[in-house]
Parts: C-alpha cells; structure tokens; sequence
C-alpha cells in the first residue's frame, strides 16, 4: 500500500511539473473553449475546429472542449458538427483566448439522419483505428426487438463485434470474451449490461448522448480489459428550458425530464424506465388464489444527472444510474418459491478544471456496485445465494494541448476493489448447514499512463502511449489448500488478516498507433497494444448471466494478457459520402480462465473459487471491411468480418485447441435508413453469422438408474429395464449450430409538430421472414431399450419468430 | 438453478419454438461400459455394454448388439477371488447377453455375498482382450431416524416422503435415496437429486424430502400425469436409504446432472465422472437400511 501512495504523490508531483511549466510561449498564442449544442446548452463530443489558412484541425474532448496552439495572425475558424450549422468567422489573434461556440441545429426540409457525430475526414485523420462512434439518433432510428431501442445490440452491428445471440447478455470484440469489454456509464464501470438474461440493455436511450466503442488500438487512457472500451456518456440535461420527452412501449415505459436550475449555468435530467407486465399478473387481473398468483418479473433504470458551471474554468457533474431486475416464481404443486433480484447502481461525481488554455483535467470520485441474489425456499428448506462487486474510483485524466502538433494525456486511476464470489446459505428448519464464512476478496488497482499524439508532418501522425498498472490483492483472505490427489479434499487453510498483502502484480502496457495519410481522401494505420487484465469472469455455463461472478487476479489466478497488432486502410469517397475501410488484426491472449471440467458450484464452497478453474490461452485473427454511407436520405452501413478464434487449455479437450464458443467464419451486418419525408423515416437491419461452435455428445451408453436386479418368489433373479441413456461428449465446440440470420425493419411516422409538443409511431418487425434460429439443441428420449423402440432425436429450440410492435413517443 | 433459469427464459418467450434437426455427428469407436453392483447380501454382479453412436436407434435384434458378451470377469473381497459367469436373461421378454453374477456355474447358487466394510476389486478382460478395473468399498449402513408422507398444500392427495438423518460426525459420508411402492413399482427408484454427501451438513441431524423417481422415459400414466414425482394417499412406500462410496457418488451426482442439463445453454456439457480405469460406467455399492411409510 505504501508503493500505492508513493505513486499517487509522484503522480501529483509529474502534474505540478506540467501546471509549473505553462508559462506561455510569445511566439505563440493558444485558442481554447467549449462547443454546445445552441438549443439545450449539451456540451459536443468531438465537434471540430478547424484553422483554414493552416489546415489543422482539432477536436473537442469528452466535454466539449478544444484547446489549439498557433502562430499570432488571422485565422479562419471553422466551428463543425454534423447534423449542425457550421460556424465559420475570422479571428486576430494577437494573444491567448478563450472562445466557447454553441452551434445550432440544422433545420432542412428533409431532416437529415445523423449517421456519425464526426468530423467528416476525421476517420482518415486521426492516428485513432479500430473505433467508432454511433450516434444515439441514429441507434434510435434501428429497428429494435419490441421497439425497445438498444445500445448493445446497435453497437454488435458493428464489424468485428459479435453478438452473442438473442438471450445472452455478452458481446464478443476480436475473438475476446464478455469480461474483455470495459462498459463505462459516465466513467463508472458497468459489470452487468443486460436486462431480463440478455434480451435488453440497461442503457435507456433517451438519456444517453452518445456511444463510442475501442475495439483495438486502446490508447492509453483505458485500460483493465483486453479487447474493447464501449464509453457512454449520458445528456448533461438541457441548460436553457425544461424539456420532457417519453414513450409507451410493447414492454416497457419510459419518462424523462430535463431543464435547467440556473439558466446557462446548472442543469438536470432524470430519466426512467420500468416494464408493466407484472402489472397485469397481480389483482384485479389476476386473483390471488391464481395458480400464476404470485410470479412475475420486471426490470427498471433510473438515471439522474445535474451539473454546475461555476466558471468558464470549472464544472461540476454528478451522474447517477440504479437498475434492478426482480424475478419471482412461485410453484404451488411443490411449494417451491423462488425471489432473484439483481442490478447495477453507479454514482460519478466529476470535477472539470482549467489551469490555463492548454491544459484541461477532469477529476472523477466513482462508485459502482453490482449485486445478484437467488432465494429459494421449499416447505422448511431456504437456499440463498449471493455475489457481486464493488467498486469505490478516483480518477484524473489530464488534456494537455502543448502546441498545434502534441495532444498529451497523462492521468491516474485508483480503483478499490471488494468483490463478493458467489456465496450460499442453507438452512432446513433450525438446521442451518455448514457452508462456511462470507468469502470476499479486497484489492487495490492503480494505474497511471501517458500518451501522445504526435502529428510529425501532414503524412505522419503517431499516437504512443505507456500504462503503468499495478494490482494488488489483500486481506482479509483465507486461502484454501487442496489435496493434490483429491480436490475434493481441503487439507489446510492460510489466513491473511486485514490490508496484508496476498499477491501483487505490476506490468507496463505499451501502446502504439502509428498513421500514414496517402492524400485528404485516403490513409493507412496500423497499431500495437499490450493489455493487462486483473478482473475476470467466472462461469459455470456457455453463456453469459447474471449468475456469474467477477474474481480478482490472487496468487493462483495471473492477469489476463493480450497483445494486439492491427492494420488497416481508410478512404472517404464521393466527398466524404462514403466512408470505406478494410482492417486485419491478429491478438494473442494469455491466462484465460475457465473452471475445470465437471465442476459443479457447491465444489466452490468452503473454498476458493480458483481452486477450481484451468488456465489457458487463445488466439484470434481476422478482416473487417467496413462501407458507411453518412449524408443523403439513404444512410447506413455493410460491415462484414472473416475471423478465426480459437482457445488451448491444458487440462480441456485433452490439451488439444479448440475453437471458441463464438468463433464465427463470417459474420455480416447491413444498416439501413430511409428519409422519405419528414413525416416518414424506414429503417432496415439485416444480419448474417455463422452458426456457434458447440460440443454436442458423440456417443450414448446406458446404465441402470438404481440397481436392476430384483429377486422373484422362487428365488430367480431377474434383470429390469431401469437403463439412463447417458451421453459421452468427445472433440470441445468440434459442432457448428445453423447460421444466424434475420432482418428487422422499422417505419417511423412523426406526427405533426405542435408549439410545444410532438408525437411519433415506431412500428418495427423483428425477424421478419420468422428464421428459426438456433438457440439450443437438446435430445428427446423416447421409449426404452429393453423394448426395442428407443430412439435419439434432436430438437433445436429457436426464440423469436416475427415480432411485430408499436411504440408511441413523445417530446415536449 | 441453471434448469431453472431456462424455465424462467422459455416461460417469457411466447413466440419460441422448437424443430427436429438432424445431425451429422462424427463416428467414434465403442468403449466398454460397466454397469456393476455390490449391495450387502446380495451376489455382485454386472452388465457389460458398449457404448454406441448417439442417434443409432436400438430395435429389438440391436440390442444385443451392444450387449459385451465373452468377457472374462472377476471379483476379490479381500480374501478370495471369484469369476463371474454370464447368464442368459430375459428382459421384459427381450433375450439379453453381458449380464455376470458371482453365481456358480453349474448350482447358481450365489459364489459370494456383498459385506458392508469390504473392499471389492473387479477386473475384466473383454473378448478382444480390453482390460478394465475398479475398486469400490462397501460402507456400512446408516439408518434414517424417521420417515413419513405429507401431502403437498393445495393438492389434495399427493405428497413427497420426508425422513430425518443423523449424518455420523465424520466427514465423506455419502448417500443415494430410492424408494418404491408395493404392488405399483417393481424396482426401488431414484428421483433426480438422490445421490448427495455430507460436505455441507456433516454431524448434522435435518429433515428432508424426496419426490418419486420413475423408470427413465416412463410411458404409465403416473408418471406422465399429475401424480408424476409425487406418492399418493394409499401407497405404501418402502425406503431404501443407501450409504454409498464416493465414486458411486460421483458417477449419479454428474449422471443426474447431465440428465437434467439435456442440451441447456446454461450448462457446459461435461462427461460423468467413472471409477472405472479403461471404460466408462459405475462399479457401484450399496448399503440399504429400509423404512416402510404408509402414506395416510
């Protein structure tokens, strides 16, 4: 620990050097400010500022600030965002100054879908490869599953990102797994994205402003996971009149209020979302003496936010997010009562400062919290299980703009870690069963980074980044000692009492992304990054739920390691019309974990959940080609992906690789969106994958279920059909299901806008030629072998058919 | 919890559906399986098979088929060694080979006797001279305190057997529950979650409860119906409550696993743990301590 503040007071000591070392240079002057949003005062992420004599541009950070350092002289500024009117005037600038720009929406006849919030050269420009931004209006303009929209499922569009299917709440970046995504809301780490298993997002549209995702190239800044960042920030809520917009959905309702405190200067915006159907499974509609009396399930998100401008220097923001899911199920023929609550809270309180033009920090203080529950309860038995994580965070994240040629940023990250593995009590009447003490593990995670983006000349541009991380285990921990013969047998236990060390780890994650830009139109990347991950996912199943539970790295448990190398070819053509690019990647990954095969959870028990996992390593290779179209009344994308994933355990599939679960050959998106007119908007969405890789049993073999043999009257045996087809599973994932593949489509009607309220219909069609996909196969049993008409039949289960649905939406 | 999880997915999607597919699996060579039995006073005895390919349908000629005959099978209880002979079986009128009993071949009088506290080794050379072995002990019996029926709340006759154990206070014990109704069941049968171990309730003395087990893919119409898993007012049950080993622990708390899993992608296939060193299967033993329960 005292490494720790030894490195938080050389961290504050580095950016003192930097605060002292800003005495402006004559020969320069710096133009720096904030770009809003004119109607609601919204800070703008990566709005543009462009010096046209020079041609240099530059974008604004996640708040909406720029910051240029140029020659004294005339410029002509050009202030841009898509979607806005561009702000073009010609400044002298004769020393140092501040201009904060608010752009107005663009008001055109046919209102024009706003693919991406970019600059339009910026994807050939920036050293950045390997990310995207979507808008939130143009994820809301998709077709969505019961017009729920949904960030995670817009962003799986994507090429290179897979879903993981209908049901399951993981996404998959180059071959990485779900606990390889850092999801952050406002900066607060997110453990569990999905609602009700999978099927919907926790992030609840109307209160979101926008969504970017890193899938490779991670500058240094981020850190903790190995294969993609998917940052989301939530509106700031409208500074100059209160606004309130909502919808009615298939599902679920939604509300959401903003407006100002101060105008100008403080505003809000509070944000809900609940489902009803549980509404209907109670009285009136339902008596409570219903055999279905009792079940039901729903799901909310509530999010809230305020933010303070004290000065043109100072800004403070406090976000906040709770999201819950509640399930109850209730059997009356057994008496068996079941209550699985489970969601996310998070809390971020962010502090914007301005030591001087060129240099910007935001300091973060987070709270984020997961928790998941089962409580079952039969006659005289109870049964609960519980785990979770949570986080207490303190972060800075310095801009430093040291001249028109350098973007710095260096910063710290402190996290404390108090995860919770899954812990069980029992108890049958008074008898409570012995399942040991409340397990947790306690863990210090710092990390500190620099980075710079280096333009060297108009062809060359270099981004080079260094992550220090370091990780820290401590006690209270009791480590179990198995017996090596038989891990069934706990022969000894060690105990580490408060704060003592258990194991610490501290690596260096270099990070390199290099550009070559052939013309204005056209450019090529290529990058190098190094990851370290200290936190993982452990799961019983195939897929990912709320059931599984994030371990820290211990003595026995390493981090996880990639290394990435990536490189790919842009080109914008028709005038930034289209955007094209083709990248490969390769990724190596070290220290998966997985438990070992046939263990089953009551072996984590009175025990150390790694006592029971297996290491290995995977790979990952593959090409993504990418064409977006972003202006006009036809918009949207065709990403297509050819990967290879595979994985190596020593102690899985007899130490023989093996392909991943969601190692996918091809893998095909195509985005659609249609202005017709204003009152008009169609959207498309068609998707392609092949089928998941799965073990599937190879042979079948019987053996009796209680012992077979009963004595007759005489004294003769007999022999009893009483024989289990059991099954023998050989080569892991050697099986491929049926490909994947389904089209949605939406038509959006905007009713007639009124002074202060308008109205629209979303009526969407889910899967519209009914596919059956897969989503599980079983075997069906039937007859017996001792009659002679056994046989084995395989069914394949598939979700969701056509799903059509309606939503109303409106704003005021 | 995993099958539960599924029931609670599947209970929300109206619109799902479900298909026969065909499968082209890979062909793989039979092992040897054994299905073996050491129950206190009773001759041990065991019944080789092979193991087949997953969708081959069994007809009535096939079954034989799979059936290991020829194989050369013995037995040692820590003081003598016996082989054990094949017997010609009839099963549900269905001739069946790869059935060994400790008999005598010619008297077919039993040759040994399962004694609690044994240990008892099996080795086997099959026809085409695979060698297979395993070692189980006998353990000795541990009796129920009590045992009763009680109906169900909201169902009228039908009801689960409840007992109370007195686990001993030494760590590993482990158990398997079967039960069976007079003139109803032929068999003592196990429900789904027979097979437990003292891991988490060692020393401890609790009551519990235990549904009805049914013969697998049971067609008679208590088992497809309302009554299915539950005793019925009338019935006259009788407990076989069995201390077991921990390798016929093992073998049914992974085998009632992977039943109940059947393809659920919440679960990682994974194959049973066997005590059988060079084939698949259970050399199991049983130490039976009965109880008889009048459901009224």
């Amino acid at each position: 620990m005292k490494k720790l503040i030894a490195l938080f007071v050389l961290h504050f000591l580095l950016f003192n050097q930097i605060v002292l070392a800003q005495a402006p240079t004559p020969s320069k002057v710096t133009v720096s400010g904030y770009i809003s949003d004119a109607s609601t005062g919204e800070r703008m992420i990566g709005a543009a500022v462009y010096f046209k004599e020079i041609e240099k541009a530059v974008s604004c950070n996640a708040y909406g600030f720029y910051s240029m350092s140029v020659a004294p002289g005339t410029y002509t500024i050009v202030f841009s965002y898509v979607g806005f009117v561009t702000n073009e005037a010609k400044y002298t600038l004769t020393k140092s100054q501040s201009i904060n720009i608010e752009l107005k929406p663009r008001v055109i006849e046919t209102q024009e879908v706003i693919v991406s919030a970019q600059k339009q050269e910026r994807n050939i420009q920036s050293t950045e490869m390997s990310k995207i931004e979507v808008g939130i209006d143009q994820i809301k303009a998709l077709p969505a599953l019961m017009g729920e929209v949904d960030v995670l499922k817009a962003i799986q569009l994507l090429p290179g990102v897979k879903s993981a299917g209908e049901g399951n709440s993981g996404f998959y970046v180059r071959g990485g797994g779900p606990d390889q995504n850092l999801i952050l809301l406002d900066e607060a780490v997110v453990y569990n994205a999905s609602h009700l298993f999978g099927f919907f997002s926790v992030f609840n549209s109307d209160a979101i402003k926008n969504v970017s995702l890193t899938k490779g190239g991670m500058p240094a800044q981020y850190g903790g996971r190995l294969s993609s960042v998917l940052d989301i920030s939530m509106k700031d809520g409208n500074n100059k009149e209160v606004h309130g917009e909502g919808g009615i959905g298939y599902i679920a309702s939604r509300f959401t209020l903003e407006g100002p405190i101060v105008k100008d200067k403080a505003s809000f915006i509070v944000s809900g979302r609940r489902t009803f159907i549980d509404l209907f499974l109670r009285e009136p509609f339902v008596p409570a003496n219903s055999r279905i009396a009792g079940n039901s399930y729903y799901f909310y998100d509530l999010n809230g936010k305020i933010n303070y401008t004290i000065s043109n220097k100072d800004r403070l923001y406090l976000s906040c997010y709770l999201g819950k899911d509640v399930f109850n199920f209730r059997s009356p023929e057994t008496g068996f009562k079941v209550k699985i609550p489970w969601g996310n809270a998070t809390a971020a309180f962010r502090w914007n400062h301005l030591f001087n033009e060129k240099l910007f920090v935001n300091n973060s203080l987070i709270f984020t919290n997961y928790n998941f529950e089962f409580g079952a309860a039969q006659q005289q038995f109870d049964f609960k299980i519980f785990s979770g994580i949570r986080d207490y965070s303190l972060k800075s994240d310095f801009n430093w703009y040291p001249t028109v040629l350098h973007n710095v940023k260096f910063g710290m990250n402190y996290i404390y870690h108090r995860f919770t593995p899954t812990n069980v009590s029992a108890r049958s009447g008074d008898v409570q069963f012995d399942l040991g003490e409340v397990k947790r593990y306690y863990a210090h995670d710092l990390a500190v980074y620099v980075n710079d983006d280096w333009e060297i000349d108009d062809q060359w541009k270099v981004s080079g980044g260094l992550r220090f991380s370091m990780f820290e285990h401590v006690g209270p921990f009791t480590r179990y000692i198995q017996d090596p013969l038989n891990t069934n047998n706990i022969i000894d236990s060690v105990s580490y009492k408060t704060g003592d060390k258990v194991k610490m780890y501290a690596k260096v994650e270099p990070r390199f992304n290099v550009r070559y830009q052939i013309n204005n139109r056209s450019s090529i990347k290529a990058s190098f990054t190094q990851n370290y991950q200290y936190i993982h996912l452990a799961s019983f199943g195939s897929v990912s739920l709320p059931t599984d539970v994030w371990v820290p790295s211990t003595d026995k448990v390493k981090p996880q390691f990639s290394t990435q190398y990536a490189l790919g070819y842009f080109k914008n053509l028709k005038k930034n019309t289209f955007e094209t690019s083709v990248e490969v990647y390769y990724k190596t990954m070290e220290n998966l974990i997985e438990y070992r095969e046939g263990v089953t959870p009551d072996q984590d028990v009175k025990n150390n959940a790694d006592n029971n996992f297996v290491f290995g390593k995977g790979d990952s290779y593959g090409a993504e080609f990418f064409i977006k179209k972003n202006q006009g009344k036809l918009t949207g994308w065709v990403g297509y992906t050819l990967s290879y994933t595979n994985r190596q355990f020593a102690e899985i599939n007899y130490g023989k690789e093996f392909p991943a679960k969601y190692d996918r050959r091809h893998d095909c998106s195509i985005v659609l969106n249609y202005q017709k007119s204003k009152k008009w908007t169609f959207g498309a969405v068609w998707v392609y994958s092949t089928g998941d890789a799965l073990t599937l049993p190879s042979q079948k073999y019987f053996a009796s279920t209680t012992p077979p043999v009963s004595v007759g009257a005489n004294g003769e045996i007999n022999l009893n059909n009483n024989f289990n087809v059991l099954s023998l599973y050989q080569a892991r994932n050697s099986f491929r299901q049926k490909a994947y593949h389904r089209l949605d489509i939406s038509a959006t009607y905007h009713g007639k806008k009124h002074k202060h309220y308008e109205g629209s219909w979303v009526f969407s069609i889910y899967n519209v030629y009914s596919r059956k996909n897969p989503y599980f196969i079983y075997f069906n049993v039937d007859g017996n072998s001792v009659d002679g008409n056994l046989s084995v039949q395989a069914k394949q289960v598939s979700l969701f058919g056509l799903i059509p649905s309606v939503t109303y939406n409106f704003k005021f | 919890m995993k099958q539960f999880l599924y029931l609670i997915i599947i209970a929300f999607v109206f619109a799902s559906c479900e298909e026969n597919i065909s499968l082209d699996l890979p062909r793989e060579d039979p092992r040897v399986v054994v299905d073996g039995y050491v129950e206190t006073g009773l001759p041990p005895y065991v019944i080789l098979s092979r193991s087949s390919s997953y969708f081959d349908p069994i007809n009535p000629g096939a079954l034989n088929s799979f059936a290991e005959s020829g194989a050369f099978v013995t037995i040692y209880d820590g003081v003598k060694t016996v082989q054990l002979i094949e017997l010609d079986t009839v099963v549900n009128g269905v001739s069946l080979k790869g059935f060994y009993a400790a008999l005598d071949s010619v008297t077919k009088l039993p040759t040994m006797f399962g004694e609690e506290g044994r240990t008892y080794q099996l080795t086997i050379i099959t026809k085409d001279n695979q060698q297979l072995s395993s070692t189980a002990k006998l353990q000795p019996h541990i009796a129920l305190d009590s045992t009763w029926f009680k109906v169900q709340e909201n169902l009228d006759s039908l009801g689960l057997a409840w007992a109370n154990l007195t686990d001993p206070d030494s760590i590993g014990n482990c158990y398997r529950w079967m039960a069976k109704r007079i003139t109803k069941d032929d068999l003592f049968l196990a429900p789904l979650g027979s097979a437990f171990e003292d891991k988490f309730i060692n020393g401890q003395s609790f009551v519990f409860n235990a549904f009805r087990g049914q013969i697998p893919n049971s067609t008679k119409p208590d088992d497809i119906k309302e009554e299915a898993g539950l005793f019925k007012k009338g019935d006259t049950i009788i407990v076989k409550f069995c201390a077991v080993d921990r390798g016929t622990f093992e073998f049914w708390r992974d085998a009632e696993t992977q039943i109940s899993n059947n393809g659920s992608p919440f679960a990682v296939p994974s194959n049973i743990k066997s005590n059988i060193t060079g084939g698949l299967g259970v050399f199991a033993t049983y130490s039976p301590a009965y109880d008889t329960i009048i459901a009224q």
